[in-house]
């Protein structure tokens, strides 16, 4: 019967592409000299795919350059990526990852979306891969006692918190203008988390949460939501959103003329990105933004800029992020002198890395976190972005309230 | 007998894979594969031999993942028994949003858009109800115990899927050689007619949505053990709604083996498609697209509708 046979077929060409994938995948132990690869994890089309090319252009700066001289305890071993397109769904992830295992990766750095790195670090938990999360921000990454898994930058908690101190400083100083808040977040991990912490830390704080508006990604059309915004009439928007749905909601608030005393971000897709600020000056001006940044100050931050610049890309938090927690791979590599993965992970676990380009405290990781991390507040001003809090790294004053048009 | 023959060999067969290969790659895209073959088996009860197109099988192979993941959490059920109940609450989505369509006498078009709708209300629902963990979603505990549902190889996951694939495959085989399979195809075929000649047109159309979401749900539940993360988008999104109503198309509507046949053949499309352009983002999609296209325009019937007229 030919059904029959085709299902014979079928079943050898499944065992085929197994056999073939198991002769592909070499040993994981390897002598000195030799490459170390590490799985390039990035969602590179679907939704995210933006961020994700971001992403893996950092990587790539940062492997050249430790290329350049290899890691010195293997031998001057190179790095060799392997990239991984996890198609912006956690299943992808899932399946990246476990192909990079056994493709004897020796870490995986990625992840973007929380999801993602959720899934993904999970599966590299089975075989103790070290995972290292690039910008995922969701707070269970870190509190599922994964030992495996590590973030360099900061979690929700941190970043709400840092938002809403930043938020009050700002507002005291202008004598305690503002009283509501209206939240728009996108309704995956990292939007629907973030309006929860808010909607339980801005009462406290004294501020009124109007209202919450969720919406998914991608959505096309912010028309009703900016009606909303408008009727609602609150004094401060806060918006958590990736990045095209956040550029769509400044430009519809900007074509209907809504203007608050301040839009005022967490995580703003947009709202600290120099692309956004080039392609819609008008829109953007004057956004604030609570988020990842890199540090102003910091010479090697100022030259990664430049070089990524003259690549005709935007210098995003994606770049950044990805670029440092790569430089924080290649020294745990180095000071584990070993491809072991156990090695790295106790590497990883007792690091005090400083050669990133972030506005970070000393480096040190508890469950994985690390306890440095902090986030930075940016508002558009003119044709650039300036960091306004803290005071340590600040390179303008704040504009607070927004000047009406 | 002989047809009941075949599906224990090409179970056998099928069982025989993770002996062969230690890979864990292409023992998780088996997985998947089976996963996709075992959902799709869900929506051919209903469409394939009802006749009654859905857009909205995410709405079952949804419930059947959070009933699972959450009663795991929330309330420390153990693993298996959840999926019991995860499959009979996908069953009884199914028996309510039947009841609910099929009352109206929705038909055709109408129905596939209410199932959509339906889909969509749940996956706004879990998206912002703090049960489902709203936005954030739900986490399962990774602990490797067989109690718990959960191994550290990749083998265990395909058998018992594989084991779904199986049983879905002899239920499907039974219901077409029983009374009530004759009486589903007949409401296909005419429902006027079907009426005319004294069927219960209405108890035979809800029976088999129930069938349909029960099997659809017990994907779900595998979703959440195997991947153990769930947000709205993952379990009601539209992705799972058009996985399940592709395979059996693809692979033969209406057919016992149109859904695994479907599967397989989608599946390893998407993955041949993705090796071949390498470092190209997205470009796999393009032509994993267009061959669909070609594969729509050339074999309405399906895989098994193509060997069937060579045959």
């Amino acid at each position: 019967m030919s059904l029959q046979s085709l299902n014979r077929r079928r079943f050898l060409q499944s065992t085929a592409l197994g056999a073939a994938a198991t002769f592909a995948a070499p040993a994981v132990l390897r002598a000195q000299g030799q490459p170390v690869k590490v799985g390039i994890l990035q969602p590179v089309s679907g939704a995210m795919s933006y961020s994700g090319q971001q992403g893996r252009i950092g990587a790539t700066l940062a492997l050249e350059e430790i290329n350049a001289s290899g890691i010195k305890s293997l031998g001057g071993a190179k790095i060799e990526p392997v990239f991984g397109d996890a198609q912006s769904t956690p299943e992808g992830g899932n399946a990246e990852v476990e192909k990079m295992n056994s493709a004897g990766c020796a870490a995986v750095v990625g992840g973007y979306v929380s999801s993602i790195c959720l899934a993904a670090s999970q599966t590299a938990a089975r075989y103790d891969l070290p995972y290292i999360v690039d910008v995922g921000v969701a707070d269970s990454i870190v509190t599922r006692g994964l030992k495996n898994t590590f973030r360099l930058g900061p979690g929700f908690g941190v970043l709400a918190k840092t938002a809403i101190d930043n938020l009050i400083t700002l507002n005291d100083a202008a004598g305690k203008i503002a009283k509501t808040v209206m939240i728009i977040h996108e309704d995956s991990a990292f939007g629907s988390g973030l309006a929860k912490l808010l909607n339980t830390q801005l009462p406290e704080k004294g501020f009124q949460v109007i209202e919450t508006i969720p919406h998914p990604t991608p959505t096309r059309d912010f028309n009703n939501v900016v009606t909303k915004i408008r009727a609602s009439n609150p004094d401060i928007v806060i918006p958590a959103d990736y990045y095209n749905e956040y550029v769509l909601l400044a430009r519809t608030m900007q074509q209907q003329k809504v203007r608050p005393k301040a839009i005022y971000s967490v995580l703003g897709g947009a709202a600290s990105s120099y692309k956004f600020v080039k392609e819609f000056p008008e829109a953007a001006q004057y956004i604030m933004d609570c988020n990842h940044w890199f540090d102003p100050k910091n010479p090697k931050a100022l030259e990664l800029k430049k070089k990524v610049e003259a690549k005709g890309e935007f210098f995003t938090y994606e770049v950044y992020m990805n670029y440092s927690a790569v430089l924080l791979l290649a020294d745990a590599l180095e000071r584990a002198a070993s491809a072991d993965r156990a090695k790295i992970i106790a590497a990883l676990e007792s690091s005090t890395f400083s050669g990133h380009v972030m506005p970070y405290g000393p480096t040190k990781f508890v469950n994985g976190q690390n306890q440095g991390a902090a986030p930075v507040n940016t508002q558009v001003l003119g044709n650039d972005i300036q960091v306004i809090f803290p005071a340590q790294f600040a390179s303008a004053k704040p504009v607070y309230p927004m000047p009406k048009a | 007998m002989k047809s009941y023959a075949s599906i224990a060999a090409v179970v056998a067969l099928l069982a025989c894979v993770p002996l062969l290969t230690a890979s864990n790659v292409a023992l998780n895209f088996m997985v998947v594969a089976l996963l996709i073959a075992l959902v799709g088996q869900g929506w051919n009860v209903l469409g394939g031999y009802g006749g009654q197109y859905s857009f909205g099988h995410a709405a079952f192979f949804g419930t059947g993942a959070y009933v699972t993941a959450i009663l795991q959490v929330h309330y420390g059920l153990n693993a298996w028994l959840g999926l019991v109940i995860g499959i009979a609450a996908g069953a009884l989505i199914g028996a309510i949003t039947g009841a609910l369509s099929f009352r109206s006498g929705l038909r055709g078009s109408y129905f596939a858009l209410v199932t959509l709708a339906f889909a969509e209300v749940l996956r706004i629902v879990a998206s912002v109800a703090p049960i489902t963990g709203a936005g954030v979603g739900t986490l399962i505990k990774l602990d490797l115990r067989w109690e718990t549902f959960q191994f550290q190889s990749r083998a265990p996951f395909y058998w018992i899927i594989l084991a779904f694939v199986a049983a879905s495959l002899v239920l499907v085989k039974l219901m077409e050689g029983s009374r009530f399979g004759a009486y589903l195809v007949a409401v296909r075929e005419n429902e006027d007619a079907a009426k005319a000649v004294g069927i219960d047109v209405l108890r035979v159309k809800l029976a088999a949505m129930t069938l349909s979401a029960a099997i659809t749900a017990a994907g779900g539940c595998f979703y959440a053990q195997y991947f153990l993360f769930l947000d709205a988008g993952i379990a009601y999104g539209p992705w799972i709604s058009v996985e399940a109503l592709l395979a059996p198309i693809i692979g033969g509507i209406g057919t016992v083996y149109g859904p695994l046949l479907g599967a397989l053949v989608v599946k390893t499309l998407g993955e041949v498609t993705k090796l071949a352009t390498g470092d190209a983002p997205g470009l796999d999609l393009v032509i994993y697209g267009c061959v669909l296209i070609l594969v729509v325009a050339f074999a309405p019937q399906g895989i098994a509708g193509l060997l069937r007229r060579r045959a």
